[in-house]
Protein backbone atom coordinates (compact mmCIF):
# COMPACT_ATOMS: atom_id res chain seq x y z
CA UNK A 1 0.00 0.00 0.00
CA UNK A 2 1.31 3.42 -0.87
CA UNK A 3 1.89 6.16 1.63
CA UNK A 4 -0.07 8.90 1.00
CA UNK A 5 -0.37 11.63 3.64
CA UNK A 6 -4.23 9.93 3.93
CA UNK A 7 -3.49 6.35 4.77
CA UNK A 8 -0.26 7.79 7.22
CA UNK A 9 -3.06 9.51 9.31
CA UNK A 10 -5.14 6.51 9.49
CA UNK A 11 -2.43 3.95 10.20
CA UNK A 12 -1.30 6.55 12.73
CA UNK A 13 -5.04 6.21 14.38
CA UNK A 14 -4.81 2.51 14.53
CA UNK A 15 -1.56 1.85 16.52
CA UNK A 16 -0.97 5.20 18.58
CA UNK A 17 -3.28 4.21 21.33
CA UNK A 18 -1.97 2.09 21.94
CA UNK A 19 1.62 3.42 21.93
CA UNK A 20 0.60 5.82 23.75
CA UNK A 21 -0.67 3.77 26.37
CA UNK A 22 2.70 1.94 26.51
CA UNK A 23 5.01 5.04 26.33
CA UNK A 24 3.51 6.44 29.32
CA UNK A 25 3.13 3.39 31.36
CA UNK A 26 6.40 1.33 30.49
CA UNK A 27 8.19 4.17 28.42
CA UNK A 28 8.41 6.65 30.40
CA UNK A 29 9.24 4.77 33.33
CA UNK A 30 11.91 3.08 32.28
CA UNK A 31 13.50 6.31 30.94
CA UNK A 32 12.44 7.76 34.34
CA UNK A 33 14.34 4.27 36.10
CA UNK A 34 17.37 4.96 34.33
CA UNK A 35 17.61 8.88 35.54
CA UNK A 36 17.20 8.41 39.21
CA UNK A 37 19.56 6.17 39.08
CA UNK A 38 22.12 9.07 38.48
CA UNK A 39 20.49 10.74 41.26
CA UNK A 40 20.11 10.41 44.96
CA UNK A 41 16.86 10.17 45.76
CA UNK A 42 15.23 9.00 48.60
CA UNK A 43 12.11 9.51 50.57
CA UNK A 44 13.24 12.43 51.90
CA UNK A 45 14.12 13.87 48.78
CA UNK A 46 10.88 12.74 46.87
CA UNK A 47 9.35 15.86 46.91
CA UNK A 48 11.84 18.23 46.35
CA UNK A 49 12.43 18.75 42.86
CA UNK A 50 16.14 19.72 43.14
CA UNK A 51 17.94 16.49 42.93
CA UNK A 52 21.30 16.94 42.03
CA UNK A 53 23.57 14.54 39.65
CA UNK A 54 25.06 11.70 40.83
CA UNK A 55 27.22 10.27 38.70
CA UNK A 56 28.00 6.67 38.86
CA UNK A 57 28.17 6.54 42.71
CA UNK A 58 24.96 4.72 42.93
CA UNK A 59 26.57 1.67 40.84
CA UNK A 60 29.34 2.00 42.06
CA UNK A 61 27.46 1.46 45.91
CA UNK A 62 24.80 -1.03 44.48
CA UNK A 63 28.73 -3.03 43.01
CA UNK A 64 30.34 -2.84 46.41
CA UNK A 65 27.30 -4.24 48.54
CA UNK A 66 27.89 -7.53 49.12
CA UNK A 67 24.01 -8.30 49.17
CA UNK A 68 24.80 -7.33 45.57
CA UNK A 69 27.39 -9.69 44.96
CA UNK A 70 25.62 -12.75 46.67
CA UNK A 71 22.75 -11.59 44.57
CA UNK A 72 24.32 -11.85 41.02
CA UNK A 73 25.81 -15.41 42.05
CA UNK A 74 22.00 -16.42 43.73
CA UNK A 75 20.45 -15.60 39.94
CA UNK A 76 22.83 -16.94 37.75
CA UNK A 77 23.05 -20.28 39.83
CA UNK A 78 19.01 -20.07 40.28
CA UNK A 79 18.85 -19.66 36.34
CA UNK A 80 21.45 -22.36 35.39
CA UNK A 81 19.76 -25.15 37.27
CA UNK A 82 16.18 -24.06 36.85
CA UNK A 83 16.21 -23.88 33.05
CA UNK A 84 18.98 -27.02 33.06
CA UNK A 85 16.29 -28.90 35.02
CA UNK A 86 13.02 -27.70 33.88
CA UNK A 87 14.69 -27.94 29.97
CA UNK A 88 15.88 -31.49 30.83
CA UNK A 89 13.06 -32.95 32.05
CA UNK A 90 10.45 -30.80 29.56
CA UNK A 91 12.45 -32.56 26.78
CA UNK A 92 11.64 -36.03 28.44
CA UNK A 93 7.94 -35.52 28.98
CA UNK A 94 7.94 -34.29 25.20
CA UNK A 95 9.40 -37.44 23.92
CA UNK A 96 7.08 -39.35 26.17
CA UNK A 97 3.98 -37.80 24.90
CA UNK A 98 4.96 -37.53 21.38
CA UNK A 99 4.38 -41.36 21.03
CA UNK A 100 1.00 -41.53 19.71
CA UNK A 101 -1.58 -43.12 22.05
CA UNK A 102 -4.82 -41.80 22.26
CA UNK A 103 -4.77 -40.25 25.68
CA UNK A 104 -1.65 -38.30 24.89
CA UNK A 105 -2.76 -35.04 23.62
CA UNK A 106 -5.43 -34.51 26.56
CA UNK A 107 -2.62 -35.95 29.08
CA UNK A 108 0.02 -33.28 27.94
CA UNK A 109 -2.51 -30.46 27.56
CA UNK A 110 -3.65 -31.06 31.36
CA UNK A 111 0.00 -30.62 32.56
CA UNK A 112 -0.21 -27.02 31.63
CA UNK A 113 -1.88 -26.15 34.30
CA UNK A 114 0.41 -25.96 36.61
CA UNK A 115 1.97 -23.41 34.36
CA UNK A 116 -0.62 -21.03 34.60
CA UNK A 117 -1.49 -21.05 38.54
CA UNK A 118 -1.02 -17.26 39.81
CA UNK A 119 2.74 -17.69 40.64
CA UNK A 120 1.77 -16.26 44.52
CA UNK A 121 -0.58 -19.43 44.69
CA UNK A 122 2.24 -21.72 43.76
CA UNK A 123 4.49 -20.03 46.16
CA UNK A 124 2.39 -20.76 48.88
CA UNK A 125 1.51 -24.33 47.70
CA UNK A 126 5.30 -25.28 47.86
CA UNK A 127 5.45 -23.42 51.09
CA UNK A 128 3.08 -25.89 52.59
CA UNK A 129 4.45 -28.66 50.70
CA UNK A 130 7.74 -27.88 52.14
CA UNK A 131 7.24 -27.16 55.69
CA UNK A 132 9.64 -29.12 58.24
CA UNK A 133 6.38 -30.08 60.27
CA UNK A 134 3.17 -30.46 58.17
CA UNK A 135 5.08 -30.68 55.00
CA UNK A 136 3.95 -33.51 52.93
CA UNK A 137 7.54 -33.65 51.34
CA UNK A 138 8.95 -34.12 54.70
CA UNK A 139 6.76 -36.99 55.12
CA UNK A 140 7.20 -38.77 51.95
CA UNK A 141 11.24 -38.51 52.55
CA UNK A 142 10.71 -39.92 56.08
CA UNK A 143 8.37 -42.68 54.94
CA UNK A 144 10.53 -44.23 52.13
CA UNK A 145 13.57 -43.64 54.54
CA UNK A 146 15.12 -41.56 52.54
CA UNK A 147 15.84 -39.32 55.93
CA UNK A 148 15.31 -39.89 59.64
CA UNK A 149 15.10 -36.62 60.20
CA UNK A 150 12.56 -33.54 58.93
CA UNK A 151 14.65 -31.33 56.66
CA UNK A 152 14.51 -27.81 57.42
CA UNK A 153 13.75 -27.30 53.90
CA UNK A 154 13.19 -23.01 53.89
CA UNK A 155 15.14 -22.58 56.72
CA UNK A 156 18.93 -24.01 55.67
CA UNK A 157 20.45 -21.60 53.64
CA UNK A 158 21.35 -24.12 50.51
CA UNK A 159 18.28 -25.83 50.74
CA UNK A 160 15.75 -22.80 50.52
CA UNK A 161 17.72 -22.34 47.38
CA UNK A 162 16.68 -25.46 45.88
CA UNK A 163 13.43 -25.69 47.55
CA UNK A 164 12.61 -22.21 45.50
CA UNK A 165 14.11 -23.87 42.25
CA UNK A 166 12.31 -27.07 42.14
CA UNK A 167 9.34 -25.10 43.00
CA UNK A 168 10.04 -23.07 39.54
CA UNK A 169 10.70 -26.18 37.53
CA UNK A 170 7.19 -26.97 38.91
CA UNK A 171 5.74 -24.05 36.57
CA UNK A 172 8.28 -24.44 33.50
CA UNK A 173 8.56 -27.40 32.80
CA UNK A 174 5.50 -28.09 31.06
CA UNK A 175 5.91 -24.79 29.56
CA UNK A 176 9.04 -26.09 28.45
CA UNK A 177 7.35 -29.22 27.04
CA UNK A 178 4.54 -27.86 25.19
CA UNK A 179 7.46 -26.04 22.87
CA UNK A 180 9.58 -28.73 22.05
CA UNK A 181 6.52 -31.06 21.62
CA UNK A 182 5.35 -28.19 18.81
CA UNK A 183 8.84 -28.69 17.41
CA UNK A 184 9.37 -32.73 17.71
CA UNK A 185 5.51 -32.67 15.94
CA UNK A 186 6.83 -30.98 12.96
CA UNK A 187 9.72 -33.41 12.22
CA UNK A 188 8.66 -35.40 9.00
CA UNK A 189 8.46 -38.99 9.69
CA UNK A 190 9.54 -40.08 6.75
CA UNK A 191 13.56 -39.76 7.58
CA UNK A 192 12.84 -42.11 10.79
CA UNK A 193 11.16 -44.72 8.74
CA UNK A 194 14.36 -44.50 6.60
CA UNK A 195 16.45 -44.51 9.84
CA UNK A 196 14.89 -47.37 10.96
CA UNK A 197 15.18 -49.77 8.11
CA UNK A 198 19.14 -48.71 7.63
CA UNK A 199 19.65 -50.05 11.08
CA UNK A 200 19.83 -46.82 13.04
CA UNK A 201 18.29 -47.59 16.37
CA UNK A 202 16.60 -45.43 18.50
CA UNK A 203 19.25 -43.82 20.62
CA UNK A 204 21.44 -43.28 17.70
CA UNK A 205 18.10 -41.74 15.58
CA UNK A 206 17.87 -39.05 18.94
CA UNK A 207 21.67 -37.99 18.72
CA UNK A 208 21.73 -37.55 15.09
CA UNK A 209 18.74 -36.74 13.72
CA UNK A 210 16.23 -35.01 16.41
CA UNK A 211 18.83 -33.28 18.15
CA UNK A 212 19.97 -31.95 15.41
CA UNK A 213 17.04 -30.88 13.59
CA UNK A 214 15.18 -29.48 16.95
CA UNK A 215 18.76 -27.12 17.32
CA UNK A 216 16.37 -23.98 16.53
CA UNK A 217 13.39 -24.62 18.62
CA UNK A 218 16.02 -25.85 21.59
CA UNK A 219 18.03 -22.73 21.15
CA UNK A 220 14.47 -20.50 21.34
CA UNK A 221 12.93 -22.35 24.68
CA UNK A 222 16.58 -22.10 26.26
CA UNK A 223 17.17 -18.33 25.68
CA UNK A 224 13.15 -18.08 26.59
CA UNK A 225 13.69 -19.49 29.47
CA UNK A 226 16.89 -17.35 31.04
CA UNK A 227 14.58 -14.66 29.88
CA UNK A 228 11.87 -15.21 32.54
CA UNK A 229 13.87 -17.28 34.59
CA UNK A 230 16.52 -14.57 34.98
CA UNK A 231 14.13 -11.71 36.09
CA UNK A 232 12.05 -14.07 38.55
CA UNK A 233 10.47 -12.08 41.39
CA UNK A 234 7.19 -12.86 42.52
CA UNK A 235 7.95 -16.72 43.06
CA UNK A 236 11.11 -15.74 45.86
CA UNK A 237 9.49 -12.92 47.20
CA UNK A 238 6.60 -14.91 48.30
CA UNK A 239 8.41 -18.55 49.12
CA UNK A 240 11.39 -17.50 51.06
CA UNK A 241 11.65 -13.12 50.76
CA UNK A 242 15.12 -13.81 49.56
CA UNK A 243 15.90 -15.28 53.11
CA UNK A 244 16.90 -17.26 54.84
CA UNK A 245 19.55 -14.49 55.55
CA UNK A 246 20.17 -13.56 52.34
CA UNK A 247 20.65 -17.27 50.73
CA UNK A 248 17.77 -17.03 47.76
CA UNK A 249 18.64 -12.97 47.42
CA UNK A 250 18.38 -12.58 43.27
CA UNK A 251 19.17 -9.24 41.95
CA UNK A 252 15.01 -8.50 41.63
CA UNK A 253 13.97 -9.06 44.84
CA UNK A 254 17.55 -7.16 46.17
CA UNK A 255 16.42 -3.85 43.53
CA UNK A 256 13.05 -4.21 45.76
CA UNK A 257 14.43 -3.90 48.87
CA UNK A 258 16.52 -1.53 48.41
CA UNK A 259 13.58 0.68 46.85
CA UNK A 260 10.85 -0.41 49.35
CA UNK A 261 12.42 -1.40 52.03
CA UNK A 262 15.62 1.17 52.73
CA UNK A 263 13.70 3.58 50.29
CA UNK A 264 16.90 4.06 48.62
CA UNK A 265 14.88 4.37 44.79
CA UNK A 266 18.14 5.54 43.24
CA UNK A 267 20.54 2.73 44.57
CA UNK A 268 17.16 0.43 43.85
CA UNK A 269 17.13 2.17 40.40
CA UNK A 270 20.74 1.23 39.26
CA UNK A 271 20.31 -2.67 40.78
CA UNK A 272 17.47 -2.98 38.45
CA UNK A 273 18.94 -1.09 35.89
CA UNK A 274 21.72 -3.89 36.14
CA UNK A 275 19.55 -6.39 35.89
CA UNK A 276 17.69 -4.92 32.70
CA UNK A 277 20.57 -4.55 31.13
CA UNK A 278 21.90 -8.17 31.23
CA UNK A 279 17.84 -9.13 29.66
CA UNK A 280 18.16 -6.54 27.06
CA UNK A 281 21.68 -7.93 25.76
CA UNK A 282 20.17 -11.27 26.18
CA UNK A 283 16.99 -10.16 24.86
CA UNK A 284 18.40 -9.12 21.51
CA UNK A 285 20.71 -12.02 20.70
CA UNK A 286 16.95 -13.48 20.96
CA UNK A 287 15.36 -11.75 18.65
CA UNK A 288 18.52 -12.12 16.11
CA UNK A 289 17.95 -15.65 15.73
CA UNK A 290 13.86 -15.77 16.12
CA UNK A 291 13.11 -13.03 13.81
CA UNK A 292 16.01 -13.24 11.06
CA UNK A 293 12.91 -14.16 8.59
CA UNK A 294 10.27 -11.40 9.54
CA UNK A 295 10.46 -7.83 9.93
CA UNK A 296 13.47 -7.57 12.12
CA UNK B 1 0.42 -49.41 18.04
CA UNK B 2 -0.27 -53.08 19.88
CA UNK B 3 -3.57 -53.39 22.28
CA UNK B 4 -0.86 -53.27 25.35
CA UNK B 5 1.40 -50.73 24.74
CA UNK B 6 -1.16 -48.24 24.38
CA UNK B 7 -2.66 -49.50 27.61
CA UNK B 8 0.88 -49.30 29.48
CA UNK B 9 1.97 -45.85 28.31
CA UNK B 10 -1.75 -44.64 28.77
CA UNK B 11 -1.00 -45.75 32.90
CA UNK B 12 2.23 -44.03 32.57
CA UNK B 13 1.11 -41.19 31.51
CA UNK B 14 -1.61 -41.01 33.73
CA UNK B 15 0.66 -41.89 36.59
CA UNK B 16 3.01 -38.63 35.01
CA UNK B 17 0.17 -36.41 35.04
CA UNK B 18 -1.08 -37.06 38.34
CA UNK B 19 2.13 -36.72 39.84
CA UNK B 20 2.86 -33.53 38.37
CA UNK B 21 -0.72 -31.86 38.94
CA UNK B 22 -0.55 -33.58 43.18
CA UNK B 23 0.19 -30.28 44.16
CA UNK B 24 -3.00 -28.42 43.50
CA UNK B 25 -4.98 -31.67 44.76
CA UNK B 26 -3.05 -31.48 47.68
CA UNK B 27 -4.42 -27.84 48.15
CA UNK B 28 -7.81 -28.41 47.58
CA UNK B 29 -8.19 -31.28 49.98
CA UNK B 30 -6.34 -29.81 52.54
CA UNK B 31 -8.48 -26.57 53.03
CA UNK B 32 -10.95 -28.93 53.56
CA UNK B 33 -9.37 -30.13 56.56
CA UNK B 34 -9.53 -29.18 60.42
CA UNK B 35 -6.15 -27.77 61.28
CA UNK B 36 -5.48 -30.95 63.62
CA UNK B 37 -5.92 -33.10 61.10
CA UNK B 38 -3.38 -31.27 58.66
CA UNK B 39 -0.95 -31.63 61.41
CA UNK B 40 -1.79 -35.18 61.11
CA UNK B 41 1.23 -38.02 60.28
CA UNK B 42 1.10 -39.79 58.23
CA UNK B 43 -1.36 -37.66 55.76
CA UNK B 44 -4.97 -38.32 54.83
CA UNK B 45 -5.73 -38.40 51.43
CA UNK B 46 -9.40 -37.60 51.87
CA UNK B 47 -10.41 -35.38 54.67
CA UNK B 48 -11.68 -37.42 57.29
CA UNK B 49 -14.10 -34.45 58.72
CA UNK B 50 -15.34 -32.37 56.15
CA UNK B 51 -14.26 -28.42 57.23
CA UNK B 52 -16.00 -25.76 54.65
CA UNK B 53 -15.55 -22.89 57.45
CA UNK B 54 -12.61 -21.82 56.02
CA UNK B 55 -14.88 -20.86 52.94
CA UNK B 56 -18.11 -20.07 54.39
CA UNK B 57 -16.89 -17.89 57.47
CA UNK B 58 -14.48 -16.24 54.75
CA UNK B 59 -16.65 -15.58 51.66
CA UNK B 60 -18.61 -12.68 53.65
CA UNK B 61 -15.73 -11.13 54.60
CA UNK B 62 -12.06 -10.69 53.37
CA UNK B 63 -12.31 -13.88 50.67
CA UNK B 64 -15.60 -12.14 49.07
CA UNK B 65 -14.56 -8.81 48.54
CA UNK B 66 -11.18 -9.81 47.31
CA UNK B 67 -12.64 -12.12 45.06
CA UNK B 68 -14.74 -9.11 43.58
CA UNK B 69 -11.44 -7.03 43.44
CA UNK B 70 -9.51 -9.74 41.44
CA UNK B 71 -12.35 -10.05 39.04
CA UNK B 72 -12.80 -6.10 38.59
CA UNK B 73 -9.35 -5.72 38.08
CA UNK B 74 -8.73 -8.45 35.34
CA UNK B 75 -12.08 -8.09 33.56
CA UNK B 76 -11.52 -4.03 33.26
CA UNK B 77 -7.47 -5.00 32.14
CA UNK B 78 -8.73 -7.17 29.78
CA UNK B 79 -11.08 -4.87 28.42
CA UNK B 80 -8.31 -2.39 28.17
CA UNK B 81 -5.80 -4.57 26.33
CA UNK B 82 -8.60 -5.96 23.90
CA UNK B 83 -9.74 -2.28 22.67
CA UNK B 84 -6.47 -1.25 22.28
CA UNK B 85 -4.42 -4.01 20.76
CA UNK B 86 -6.77 -4.93 18.08
CA UNK B 87 -6.36 -2.31 16.25
CA UNK B 88 -2.84 -1.86 17.03
CA UNK B 89 -2.53 -5.26 15.84
CA UNK B 90 -4.32 -4.75 12.69
CA UNK B 91 -2.42 -0.84 11.86
CA UNK B 92 1.22 -2.85 12.40
CA UNK B 93 0.15 -5.69 9.79
CA UNK B 94 -2.08 -4.33 7.47
CA UNK B 95 -0.05 -0.46 6.81
CA UNK B 96 3.44 0.50 6.19
CA UNK B 97 3.07 2.91 9.57
CA UNK B 98 6.55 5.14 9.98
CA UNK B 99 8.94 3.17 12.51
CA UNK B 100 6.91 -0.03 12.86
CA UNK B 101 10.38 -1.61 13.58
CA UNK B 102 10.95 0.20 16.64
CA UNK B 103 7.85 -0.22 17.45
CA UNK B 104 7.46 -3.87 17.48
CA UNK B 105 10.86 -4.24 18.98
CA UNK B 106 9.67 -1.79 21.74
CA UNK B 107 6.71 -4.18 22.27
CA UNK B 108 8.95 -7.37 22.13
CA UNK B 109 11.12 -5.93 24.69
CA UNK B 110 8.50 -4.67 26.86
CA UNK B 111 7.52 -7.98 27.79
CA UNK B 112 11.27 -9.26 28.46
CA UNK B 113 11.13 -6.01 31.28
CA UNK B 114 11.64 -6.73 34.83
CA UNK B 115 9.30 -5.82 36.98
CA UNK B 116 11.30 -3.93 39.58
CA UNK B 117 12.58 -1.73 36.50
CA UNK B 118 9.37 0.36 36.46
CA UNK B 119 7.62 -0.40 39.73
CA UNK B 120 9.00 2.98 41.36
CA UNK B 121 8.39 4.92 38.64
CA UNK B 122 5.22 3.43 38.36
CA UNK B 123 4.59 4.36 41.89
CA UNK B 124 5.42 7.86 41.99
CA UNK B 125 3.71 8.22 38.56
CA UNK B 126 0.40 6.82 40.15
CA UNK B 127 0.90 8.47 43.25
CA UNK B 128 1.37 12.07 41.23
CA UNK B 129 -2.22 10.97 39.81
CA UNK B 130 -3.80 10.04 43.02
CA UNK B 131 -4.48 6.77 41.96
CA UNK B 132 -2.63 4.83 44.85
CA UNK B 133 -5.22 3.06 46.52
CA UNK B 134 -7.61 2.45 44.03
CA UNK B 135 -8.22 -0.30 41.77
CA UNK B 136 -6.92 1.53 38.70
CA UNK B 137 -3.39 1.27 39.72
CA UNK B 138 -3.46 -2.35 39.26
CA UNK B 139 -5.75 -2.50 35.94
CA UNK B 140 -3.64 0.46 34.39
CA UNK B 141 -0.08 -1.66 35.32
CA UNK B 142 -1.54 -5.21 34.44
CA UNK B 143 -2.60 -3.86 31.18
CA UNK B 144 0.92 -3.34 30.12
CA UNK B 145 1.69 -7.02 30.26
CA UNK B 146 -1.48 -8.02 28.24
CA UNK B 147 -0.96 -4.99 25.28
CA UNK B 148 2.40 -6.46 24.02
CA UNK B 149 1.51 -10.13 24.54
CA UNK B 150 -1.85 -9.40 22.06
CA UNK B 151 -0.17 -6.93 19.89
CA UNK B 152 1.87 -9.21 18.43
CA UNK B 153 -0.14 -12.50 18.94
CA UNK B 154 -2.75 -10.32 17.01
CA UNK B 155 -0.71 -9.50 14.59
CA UNK B 156 0.20 -12.69 13.32
CA UNK B 157 -3.69 -13.46 12.71
CA UNK B 158 -4.37 -10.22 10.72
CA UNK B 159 -0.67 -11.29 8.85
CA UNK B 160 -2.06 -14.44 7.76
CA UNK B 161 -6.09 -13.76 7.19
CA UNK B 162 -6.69 -14.05 3.77
CA UNK B 163 -6.81 -10.56 2.10
CA UNK B 164 -9.39 -10.74 -0.54
CA UNK B 165 -12.07 -10.88 1.78
CA UNK B 166 -11.49 -7.04 3.05
CA UNK B 167 -10.89 -6.34 -0.98
CA UNK B 168 -14.28 -8.08 -1.62
CA UNK B 169 -15.76 -6.33 1.70
CA UNK B 170 -14.85 -2.53 0.08
CA UNK B 171 -16.06 -3.86 -3.30
CA UNK B 172 -19.51 -4.32 -1.53
CA UNK B 173 -19.44 -0.94 -0.02
CA UNK B 174 -17.59 -0.62 3.56
CA UNK B 175 -14.81 1.50 3.71
CA UNK B 176 -11.52 -0.36 5.05
CA UNK B 177 -12.80 0.72 8.66
CA UNK B 178 -16.09 -1.05 8.58
CA UNK B 179 -14.26 -3.86 6.69
CA UNK B 180 -12.11 -3.96 9.62
CA UNK B 181 -14.74 -4.11 12.18
CA UNK B 182 -17.25 -6.58 10.41
CA UNK B 183 -14.99 -8.82 8.42
CA UNK B 184 -11.40 -9.04 9.83
CA UNK B 185 -12.23 -8.92 13.38
CA UNK B 186 -14.88 -11.63 13.03
CA UNK B 187 -12.40 -13.89 11.14
CA UNK B 188 -9.73 -13.79 13.82
CA UNK B 189 -11.81 -14.26 17.10
CA UNK B 190 -9.86 -17.27 17.76
CA UNK B 191 -6.71 -14.65 18.42
CA UNK B 192 -8.73 -12.01 20.13
CA UNK B 193 -9.76 -14.71 22.41
CA UNK B 194 -6.53 -16.11 23.12
CA UNK B 195 -5.34 -12.52 23.78
CA UNK B 196 -8.42 -11.88 26.45
CA UNK B 197 -7.35 -14.75 27.83
CA UNK B 198 -4.03 -13.92 28.64
CA UNK B 199 -5.03 -10.65 29.50
CA UNK B 200 -7.23 -11.99 31.81
CA UNK B 201 -5.05 -14.60 33.36
CA UNK B 202 -1.87 -11.50 33.79
CA UNK B 203 -3.95 -9.70 35.87
CA UNK B 204 -5.53 -12.02 37.71
CA UNK B 205 -2.44 -13.77 39.07
CA UNK B 206 -0.46 -10.32 39.35
CA UNK B 207 0.70 -9.72 42.89
CA UNK B 208 3.62 -6.94 42.83
CA UNK B 209 1.67 -4.37 41.30
CA UNK B 210 -1.60 -4.69 43.43
CA UNK B 211 0.96 -5.17 46.52
CA UNK B 212 2.74 -1.75 45.67
CA UNK B 213 0.08 0.55 44.66
CA UNK B 214 -2.52 -0.16 47.36
CA UNK B 215 -2.06 -0.63 51.21
CA UNK B 216 -5.86 -1.00 52.09
CA UNK B 217 -7.02 -4.14 52.49
CA UNK B 218 -10.17 -3.32 51.02
CA UNK B 219 -8.86 -3.22 47.75
CA UNK B 220 -6.97 -6.36 47.88
CA UNK B 221 -7.08 -8.38 44.98
CA UNK B 222 -7.00 -11.84 46.25
CA UNK B 223 -3.29 -12.34 45.22
CA UNK B 224 -2.65 -9.78 47.43
CA UNK B 225 -4.63 -10.97 49.81
CA UNK B 226 -3.42 -14.24 49.94
CA UNK B 227 -0.14 -12.90 50.41
CA UNK B 228 -1.04 -11.03 53.25
CA UNK B 229 -2.91 -13.69 55.16
CA UNK B 230 0.56 -15.56 54.73
CA UNK B 231 2.11 -13.87 57.84
CA UNK B 232 -0.64 -12.86 59.37
CA UNK B 233 -2.39 -16.36 59.85
CA UNK B 234 1.04 -18.30 60.21
CA UNK B 235 0.01 -21.49 60.30
CA UNK B 236 -3.90 -21.46 59.18
CA UNK B 237 -3.31 -23.60 56.96
CA UNK B 238 -7.13 -24.41 56.15
CA UNK B 239 -8.12 -21.10 55.96
CA UNK B 240 -5.09 -20.27 53.56
CA UNK B 241 -5.41 -22.78 51.47
CA UNK B 242 -9.42 -22.33 50.72
CA UNK B 243 -8.53 -18.52 49.68
CA UNK B 244 -5.54 -19.92 47.52
CA UNK B 245 -8.14 -22.96 46.19
CA UNK B 246 -10.46 -19.98 45.17
CA UNK B 247 -8.28 -18.19 43.37
CA UNK B 248 -7.12 -21.19 41.22
CA UNK B 249 -10.84 -22.05 40.28
CA UNK B 250 -11.45 -19.33 38.09
CA UNK B 251 -8.04 -19.77 36.03
CA UNK B 252 -8.71 -24.31 36.25
CA UNK B 253 -12.64 -22.89 34.49
CA UNK B 254 -10.95 -20.98 32.31
CA UNK B 255 -8.70 -23.63 31.15
CA UNK B 256 -11.26 -26.33 31.17
CA UNK B 257 -13.23 -24.02 28.86
CA UNK B 258 -10.28 -22.41 26.35
CA UNK B 259 -7.63 -24.84 26.73
CA UNK B 260 -7.18 -24.94 23.00
CA UNK B 261 -6.68 -21.16 23.08
CA UNK B 262 -4.34 -21.60 26.21
CA UNK B 263 -2.02 -23.82 24.22
CA UNK B 264 -2.05 -21.98 21.14
CA UNK B 265 -1.42 -18.77 22.44
CA UNK B 266 1.30 -20.40 24.76
CA UNK B 267 3.12 -21.66 21.71
CA UNK B 268 2.96 -18.89 19.16
CA UNK B 269 3.30 -16.35 21.54
CA UNK B 270 6.82 -17.62 22.62
CA UNK B 271 8.08 -18.77 18.89
CA UNK B 272 6.64 -15.65 17.11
Amino acid sequence: MELNKRNLLISLAYVVPALIFMLVLIGYPLFYNVKISFQHLDLMSLNNPDIAFAGLENYRKVIGLDSFHIAFKNTFFFTFWSIFLQFTIGFALALFFNMKFRLAGFLRGLTLVSYLVPIVITSLLFKFMFNQSVGIINYILLSIGFVDQPIEWLTHPELAMWSVIIANVWVGAPFNMMLLSTGLSSLPDDIYEAASIDGANKFKQFMYMTLPMLRPVIMIVIMMGFIFTFKVFDLIFVMTAGGPVNATEVLSTLAYKLSFDQFNFSQGAAASNILFLILFIVSLIYLRMVRSDEVM
Amino acid sequence: MGRSKELILSIVGIIIVGALLFPIYWMIVSSFKVQGEIFQMPPTLIPNDWYVEGYTSQLSGALGRSFINSLIVAISSMAIVVVLAIPASYGLARYPVPGKKWMILFFLVTQMLPVTVVLTPLFILFKKMALLNSLAAPILATATLGIPFSVLILRTYFLNAPKELEDAAMIDGCNRFTAFLRIMIPISYPGIIVSATFSFLFAWGDLIYSMTFISNSAMWPLTAGVYNSMGKYGIQWNNLLSFATITVLPVLAMFIVLQRYIISGLTNGAVK
